[in-house]
This record gives structure tokens, sequence and C-alpha cells, in this order.
């Protein structure tokens, strides 16, 4: 008995081995006649054995014998597909080394990428998304927003504005500019919504001024706005840093600054932490630190009136993006132009 | 708006460096930037011109933020030399746009060159010396914020009047005219400034002195001769001021002032301290001002809430800090409401109050507190779902977006476009009524470095409409390929499918050019372009699409009998249309004929010639096409003897209707 356990080992080890250093299929196939051939496969004649032997050997050796079996099998199977795998360098016209065939597949425009993160983002935060119209009414874009006629508040926004279509006297209702901010659709959502509730605005606004590496006519830009019961500038804070960190998928830090639009009060500049150097001062943030990234603030109270809202009874915050400047950060990108060119070899790096 | 440091240091006196200051302006106050030297540059938001566009004003904000005193130089008293007004008297015509005016009679003025100290200071502030009395004007409105003016009182004849130009009225201005901005409606005759009707004006008997609120005029300049002057300080309406500045075309630092909004109470605090310069500086013998007045600003108080302010903020700033902070802005608390000190015109509402209170206590001691959020679902407009989805497409067939500009020149616009009253430039006097002349542009572009361009963009196009511009949502697709026009007719076909519409209509028009419609509403086109070779366009009606999608599907039961599938080789005239075709086949037989595709075709050619070419009427070229026709029954196994008839009859159809020859 004793005996039997030392053939099966080296059994076991001869066999392996003999399996591992096969050539090719030929020689595989000869090596499992040769252990586990039905009529003289070593193994095969020493499970055949098995029956003659007494009943306490039989418990003892079988099993190990069966396992061997088993274990041979294996091997063999695995031999045999990894010399299938290599074999193709013996098939003529076939190449797989040769380059892949070009499948030809769009890219999105970095501002959309861009655009999508941070709308997925905020709906994450249960923000729902809406759009408005390009071309404005006077009313909307600046007199319902709390930004004075006739006062230097409104040149903060250089203006394009439309020819007018009719002789019909002017009124702030039916002068038309293109819009210079995406804020106007606070004023058209609270017109037709009941608070609570959270929103950001997507779109494309425009400025009247002069071309150049940081400045467009037309660009982007993201407002967000929420109005409920008691909502605070701490609860501004809370969600724009979260915002942020989930954007750059950093732990960055945010600061707030004072500054003034007049549709908010208290009115903020939000920097963030500068993502290339993580504050420690680089080109892309002056040294600073910090990259200007936001306006925003607590909703005026007159905003609130002009969307027919009791302001005693309604808090809320807003803010409002560049998403070029977001894109250009994110993707270091030098010159806002690049996302007008319409130039499929920057597009195409997206 | 430049500051001098060492001025604000006099103001507010402490032991700051200008690095510190300049870093605490910015957290606390406004936008500050150290522009080396003496000088720091301010941003003075615009609502805040009245109180803090002066150097008074900012060693305010200096000294709440350090907790210093004061040094106020307006509260010092002074005693004129006489109580009597002197020569003149004041009228206000139009109490509206003048809400006060001040004006005092100084007599045996020494005109000279400034000291130092005060040479410097205008300097630090940009502004360049002209001599002690102008200097002193323009010194007490950097220190104060206040605008004053001096006369030569020889040069003035009877009493001011401060009144809106008369018809045919000009004046030459200090500084000889010069125009410092775009002018809406200024002109000239000479050197006189022509002065229309809305124009408020100071004048004496014989016209116009000065432009209200903008600039002096040059006969009553103060000159080194001018012995007795009256010095003006005054209250005008912001509105006014700015308008005016704009018609004349005309921007000084004192019209930049008086259109922010000024409070009038600043006047007799600047006055007082002019008087006091005038003294010390040019040893002037000076009269009582006169000071009319007639409706003084009213005080403002708002009703004191700390719940309210830490409500908004979210904080827990206590009664004593807040208050604190407030007492140093010169708010006082009297009983349970806070009265708002006169130059802040800004305060309005609790909502300012908190403001002061939190940007002084520190915006960035606040601790972010999450918000609680009513548990309804985040929802997106259907448009960006369905832009959403239109751009997954896209880019997966191999198609790139770009971005273009919403601009367009007069010449690349179709219709009567919406036009811009104040363009960039002319290449942009209109907006874009379509995504194409874009487009085309983009292909041509790209067409330098790569073989085939494939580029599409989602924006808005505007059109007038009734009177009305219309604005529509748009996606273009813009393809530059060997056969571009049939990619696209392929891409719209999934693209529709895709999004539920398969109903519509592809009708040709003048050969060049494919309308689809949907239930009779144009929903796009497909379009050659004539420029680049090659270059096809499509353009869809986004705002219409979402009106037919839908949303719902159904399955359908997938077929379980087996279909035969015949091809079909023939030649038809080159005129005949293959959709024709296509349509004829299907009718034949609705009930059998699965589906029909054509799969092969050549143009003709010249030598592409059939038996009936080189015979009859050769003159008539021909096309070759080859369908692919599927017969099925839904309720059995077609045999070929069923589908033989079919193909038997479609022959003779096709050879009856479009003069086809069979292959």
């Amino acid at each position: 008995m004793k005996k039997l356990n030392i053939d099966i080992e080296t059994l076991r080890k001869s066999a392996i081995q003999a399996i591992k250093d096969a050539k090719d299929a030929v020689a595989l196939e000869n090596l499992r006649i040769q252990f586990l051939g039905r009529q003289d496969g070593e193994l095969t004649k020493i499970l055949r054995s098995l029956k003659d032997l007494a009943l306490e050997e039989k418990r003892k050796i079988g099993p190990a014998a069966n396992a061997l079996r088993q274990e041979l099998e294996n091997a063999l199977e695995q031999k045999l597909k990894s010399l299938q795998a290599t074999s193709y360098k013996l098939q003529a016209g076939l190449d797989l080394t040769m380059p892949g065939k070009k499948v030809s597949v769009g890219h999105l425009h970095p501002l959309t990428i861009v655009e999508k993160e941070i709308r997925e983002i905020f709906k994450s935060m249960n923000f729902s998304v809406v759009e408005g119209p390009e071309v404005e009414s006077e009313y909307y874009n600046f007199d319902a927003l709390n930004i004075p006629k006739d006062h230097p508040a409104r040149d903060m926004w250089d203006t394009f504005w439309l020819k007018p279509t009719s002789n019909k006297q002017p009124t702030t209702h039916n002068k038309f500019l293109l819009r210079t901010h995406t804020s106007p659709v606070q004023i058209r959502y609270m017109e037709q919504h009941k608070p609570p509730f959270q929103i950001i605005v997507p779109g494309r606004v425009f400025r009247y001024e002069a071309t150049d590496a940081s400045h467009e006519t037309n660009f982007h830009q993201v407002e967000g706005l929420m109005v409920g019961k008691d909502v605070t500038l701490a609860n501004f804070k809370f969600v724009i840093q979260e915002f942020f960190r989930r954007l750059f998928k950093k732990n960055l830090e945010i600061r707030l600054r004072p500054s003034y639009f007049p549709f908010v009060e208290p009115g903020l500049e939000v920097d963030v932490q500068c993502v290339k150097c993580d504050g420690k001062g680089c080109n892309v943030c002056k040294e600073s630190g910090w990259l200007e990234v936001m306006g925003a603030g607590m909703v005026h109270p007159r905003v609130f009136e002009f969307a027919h809202y009791n302001p005693r009874d309604l808090k809320g915050f807003a803010f409002g993006l560049g998403l070029e400047r977001i894109a250009m950060i994110k993707y270091n990108i030098p010159d806002i132009r690049l996302f007008y060119s319409g130039d499929l070899r920057f597009i195409k790096q997206f | 708006m430049k500051f001098s440091f060492s001025i604000i240091q006099k103001l507010a006196p402490g032991k700051y460096d200008k690095a510190t200051l300049v870093e605490k302006l910015n957290f606390h106050s406004f936008e500050a930037v150290d522009l080396g030297g003496d000088i720091l540059e301010i941003a003075i938001s615009p609502n805040r011109y009245s109180d803090a566009s002066s150097h008074l004003g900012i060693a305010r904000e200096v000294a709440t933020i350090f907790n210093l005193k004061l040094n106020d130089p307006t509260s010092k008293l002074f005693k004129p030399d006489s109580k009597e007004n002197g020569v003149f008297n004041v009228n206000i015509k139009d109490r509206k746009l003048c809400s006060r005016y001040m004006a005092t009679y100084a007599t045996n003025v020494k005109v000279g060159p400034s000291p130092k100290w005060l040479r410097d200071a205008l300097e630090s502030c940009g502004l360049r010396s002209i001599n002690n009395v102008v200097d002193i004007m323009n010194y007490v409105m950097l220190e104060i914020g206040q605008p004053l003016h001096a006369f030569d009182a020889d040069k003035i004849s009877g009493g001011i009047i401060v009144r809106t130009a008369k018809k045919g009225e000009s004046l030459e201005t200090i500084d000889g005219n010069p125009r410092t901005q775009r002018a809406e409606q200024s002109s000239y005759d000479g050197n006189k400034l022509n002065l229309p009707p809305e124009i408020l004006v100071i004048a004496d008997m014989n016209g116009p002195l000065a432009i209200a609120g903008i600039k002096g005029g040059k006969p009553s300049e103060v000159t080194g001769k001018t012995r007795h002057i009256l010095v003006e300080a005054a209250n005008f309406d912001g509105g006014n001021i700015y308008r005016s500045s704009r018609i004349l075309g005309l921007a000084t630092d004192a019209s930049a002032r008086f259109s922010h909004q000024l409070s009038p109470e600043l006047v007799s605090l600047a006055i007082w301290r002019t008087l006091q310069l005038l003294k010390e500086l040019a040893g002037a013998k000076l009269y009582s001002p006169i000071d009319v007045y007639p409706k003084k600003q009213s005080k403002k108080v708002i009703k004191w809430n700390l719940k309210e302010i830490n409500n908004l903020v979210g904080s827990d700033f206590s009664e004593k800090d807040a208050l604190k902070t407030l007492q140093y802005l010169g708010f006082r608390k009297s009983g349970s409401s806070l009265e708002i000190p006169p130059l802040r015109r800004d305060i309005e509402n609790i909502e300012d109050i908190a403001e002061e209170v939190a940007r002084f206590r520190g915006y960035n001691n606040l601790v972010p507190v999450p918000p609680r959020v009513a548990l309804a679902s985040a929802e997106q407009e259907d448009q960006i779902t369905l832009k959403d989805r239109m751009r997954t497409f896209l880019v997966s067939v191999g198609i790139s977006e770009v971005y273009n500009y919403s601009f367009l020149s007069s010449k690349e616009i179709s219709g009567q476009g919406v036009e811009l009253r104040n363009p960039i430039s002319s290449q942009s006097q209109f907006l874009r009524d379509s995504l194409k002349p874009h487009l085309i542009r983009n292909l041509e572009d790209n067409s330098r470095y790569f073989n085939e361009v494939r580029v599409f963009e989602l924006g808005k196009v505007f059109n007038i409409q009734n009177g009305v511009q219309n604005e529509k949502l748009m996606l273009g697709i813009a393809i530059l390929s060997k056969e571009s026009h049939l990619e696209l007719k392929g891409l719209v076909d999934s693209l529709l499918g895709g999004i539920g519409v398969t109903e519509y209509i592809a009708a040709e028009k003048n050969g060049n050019r494919l309308e689809f419609t949907v239930d009779g509403k144009l929903v796009g086109y497909l379009a050659l372009a004539s420029q680049p070779r090659g270059a096809s366009v499509v353009e869809l009606d986004l705002g219409e699409l979402l009106k037919v999608t839908a949303e719902e599907r159904e399955y359908k039961p997938l077929p379980k009998f087996p279909s035969i599938t015949r091809d079909l080789s023939i030649f038809v005239p080159e005129d005949v249309r293959v959709g024709l075709i296509l349509e004829t086949i299907q009718r034949v037989s609705t009930k059998l004929v699965d589906d029909v595709d054509l799969i092969d075709f050549y143009e003709p050619t010249s030598q592409l010639q059939t038996k009936r070419d080189r015979s009859a009427d050769s003159g008539k070229r021909r096309k070759s096409l080859t369908f692919r026709i599927v017969f099925r029954a839904e309720d059995r196994t077609l045999t070929d003897a069923e589908a033989d008839r079919e193909m038997a009859i479609i022959n003779q159809v096709l050879i009856n209707k479009f003069d086809a020859e069979l292959r």
C-alpha cells in the first residue's frame, strides 16, 4: 500500500512535467494516451487495480488516484488551450499584430461634456434642469432682476440690442436684446412654479465686447436657483462646495468674497482652490492658489416681488458660472476662441 | 478707482500695512489691488458710490475691519468769516433734477500752486494739479466723495439758476471739449458744445456757466487772475446725469459719481471741508454758504431683527457682535429699530443689514450646512433630453459636435433676418437663421486636415414671424464625403426612427433638396451644398419634432414563416426617380412584399449602352438599378411559384410605368 502511494506521487510529478514540456497538440495527445489511455494508461492501470485491494486501503488510495486523474485532465486541457492560442503564428494570411481598423467615432464638444457633467451632479442633488430663450426682453434681462435703468449698474452687462421689428412705442417688454446672462430664467421659472424648488439653467449668453483669449461675444453659463422657506447662505456654501468637489474630483476648499449683483443680497464672488496646484500657487491661478469661478448670493427680496412671490415668506440662493471658464480650467485650454473654431483637431481631443 | 494708501491711513490711523489692507478689503469690502507705491485700485460697487467712493468711505470700512477710530475731517466745526451769504442767490428751477445746491462766496482768494502733500495726493489718484483752488475742489471730492466746482465769481452776472438747457444754447467747456466716450448726439458750434434741451445746466442771467454735474465752462474758469470765487456743491439726479453724459459723450470723475446717485447729505459735509482748506491754503475771506435744500432726505430706519439675519445667513451671530460691526459703520440702534447712516443709499431692508454683518464677521467663518430638500424628483426638460439623445446617436455613428457663433452677415441670411442694433462687425450683423452657413465653413476648414468631415451642431436660429422674432432649436448635420447626401438621408431615417418618428415624407425639391414633413408639418430638409464639392447638410427642427416623438413602443410578434428573397435588375431612363420605383414595387402587393431595397446602381455613362439604346431612341441615357425584394406571408410559408407570380406582376408594372428594361 505504501508503495502504491509513492507510485501515485511520482506519477503525478512526471506527468505534470511532461505536459508542461509538450511542444504541440500531437505530443499532448500522446501524453494523454500514456497516462490516461483506456487500455494501458499508467494511471488507468492503478485505478483498475484498486478493486483488488482491501477496503481500508481502497478508501485511502482511491480518492488520491481519482484526484490525480482530475488534475491531469485539467492540465491537459489548459495546455491544449495555450497551444491553440499561440498557434496563429503558423497560419498564413492572418496577422493579428497589424494595426486595428479605424472605427469612426464622433466626439462631443468639450462644453457639452462639461455641461453634462454639471447637470448630472446637480440632478443627483435634486436640482431640475430647465432652459430659456436667448432673445430676451429688457424686462426679464434687467428690470425684473432689479438692475436699475439709467444707472451705471446696468453697464456691468455690455448688451447686444435688436433692431425694433415694428413701429410700436418701445416699452421694456418689447425692447429686445440678446440675454447677457441666464438669470432671466430665474424670473421666468418663478412665474410658472411654486416653491420649494431647485433648478439649474444651462444656456448660451451674449456680451457686446471685443474678443480675446478670455472674452467672447457668445459664451455659456449655468445658472442655479434654490428657493424655499428656510434656505440659507450656509446651505449655498454646502451645495457649492459639494458641487466643486465632485466636478474636479478633489477635496477642494471654496471661499466667499463680498461682491455686488443687483439681484442678490448679500452678493458674493466664489473662489475655488486651484485645481492644478491644490492651492499652492501656479501659473494657472496667477500664484494666488485660488480661481474665481462664480458669482452668487441670496435672492434679492425685490426679485421675489417681481416674480409675484412674498419675499417675507421665502428665501433662496442663486449662482451663475461660466461654462467656458470651467472647461478651460478642467482641460487646460488657453484660449476661449478655440471652442468656436469648429476645428476637429481640437474637438477630437475630447 | 484709484486710492492713496497714505490718505486712508490718515483717516483711519492704525498699525496695518498695505498688503494686509488689500487682503482684508478683498474679504470684507471690495475687490482691491495693490498698484505699487502709494496707490491702490479699489473696485467700488455701483450701489456704494454714495458712501464709499471716497477715502473717508474706504477709511470707514478699514476702521470696521481693524476696529479703529475714524479720524473724520468733516466732524470738525468751521466758522466762516462772515455771517452774510455774499452777493449771490441761488434759484433751482427743476427740483427733481437738483435736490440740493450749496454755494459759498469767497473773496481775496490767492490763486497759486498747491503744497506738495496736495499735489502728491492728487497724483496718487490719477489727477493733475492745476492750481490750489481747483486742486482743493478735486481733493475734497477724493476725500469726501462729493464733486465740487469753483467759478470765477466776477464772471457771473446776477445769481445762480439751475435749469435745463434752452433751445440753441451752447457752452465752451474747460479742457477744450475733449470727447471721452462715444456721444449719442453731441454737436459743436465752433468751440462750443451745443446743449440739447434735456441737459441740466448751471446758468446766470446771460446763459449757461457749466453743464451740471459733468463739466465747468471755460468763461467762468478759475485762473491765476481770479480774485473772487463761488464754490458749488450740489446734488443732481443720477439718471439725468447718466443720460446727459451719454448724450454729450462727456464722462468725467464728477459725472461718474453723480450717475450713481449720491446722497444730498454729502453736499454740506463737503462744502465745510472745502471752506476749511480754502482758508488754510488760499487765505480767502469766506462768506456763509447758501443752502437750497427744499426737501431734506428723510431719515431711514429699519426694524432690528437679529433672528431674520441669522435665518438668512445660516449663522449664529450674537446681538453684541452684530451691533458692534454696525456701529463702526455708522448705524445706530434706537429702541427696536436701526437708524441707517444718511450716506448709505444702498441699505433698504434687513437683507442689506445681514450683508453688512456677515461680510465683516467673515463669510469664511460660515459653516456649510446641507439644505433640507423636499423629496420631489429632479426633472429635465424634454428638449434637453432630446438633445442628449441626438448627441449620443450622432457621436456613435462618427459625427463630431461643433459650436458656432450665433451671428451671420447680411449676405448669409436668407429672409428678413433678426438684425442687431449694435453689431460687433458687419460680418455679424444678423442672428443666424440657419445653422448651415457655419457648418459648411466647418467642412471647408476641416477638409484641409481630413479627407472626410462629419460635423453636427445643436443650436438656436432666429427669424421674423408675423412681425416678431421667433427662436427655434435646430439640429444641423453636415457631411463632406463621396456620397454625403445618401449618408445623410440614411442618417435622418435612423435618427427619426430612433425617436419614434417612422411616418414621415421626404419630398424632392428642385432635384437638390429633400424636405421632410410629419403630418403635413415641415420638420427639416436635406440639401446639397454648391461648395465644397461633396458637401451636404441636413437641418431638423427639434421643436417641431418634439411634438411628434412617440416614446411608447409596442412589441410586434416575430415572423412565424420564412421569407423568399428575389433580386431584380432593370434599366430605366435616367430621369426616373428611384423613390417612385420603390414605392411602386411596395404597392404592387402590399400583403406579400415585406421589404424593398436598392442594393446596387450604375449612373449612366456613355459606355453603358443597352440593346434598346442602340436601336430605337438611342439619345436617351439609361441607368441600371438592382432591387432586393423580400416576400413574406403572415399566415403560411410562401411557395416559389407565388413569389414568381409576384415578380412577374412587378416586372410588368415597371415596364409599363417606367419604360423599364429587364437585365
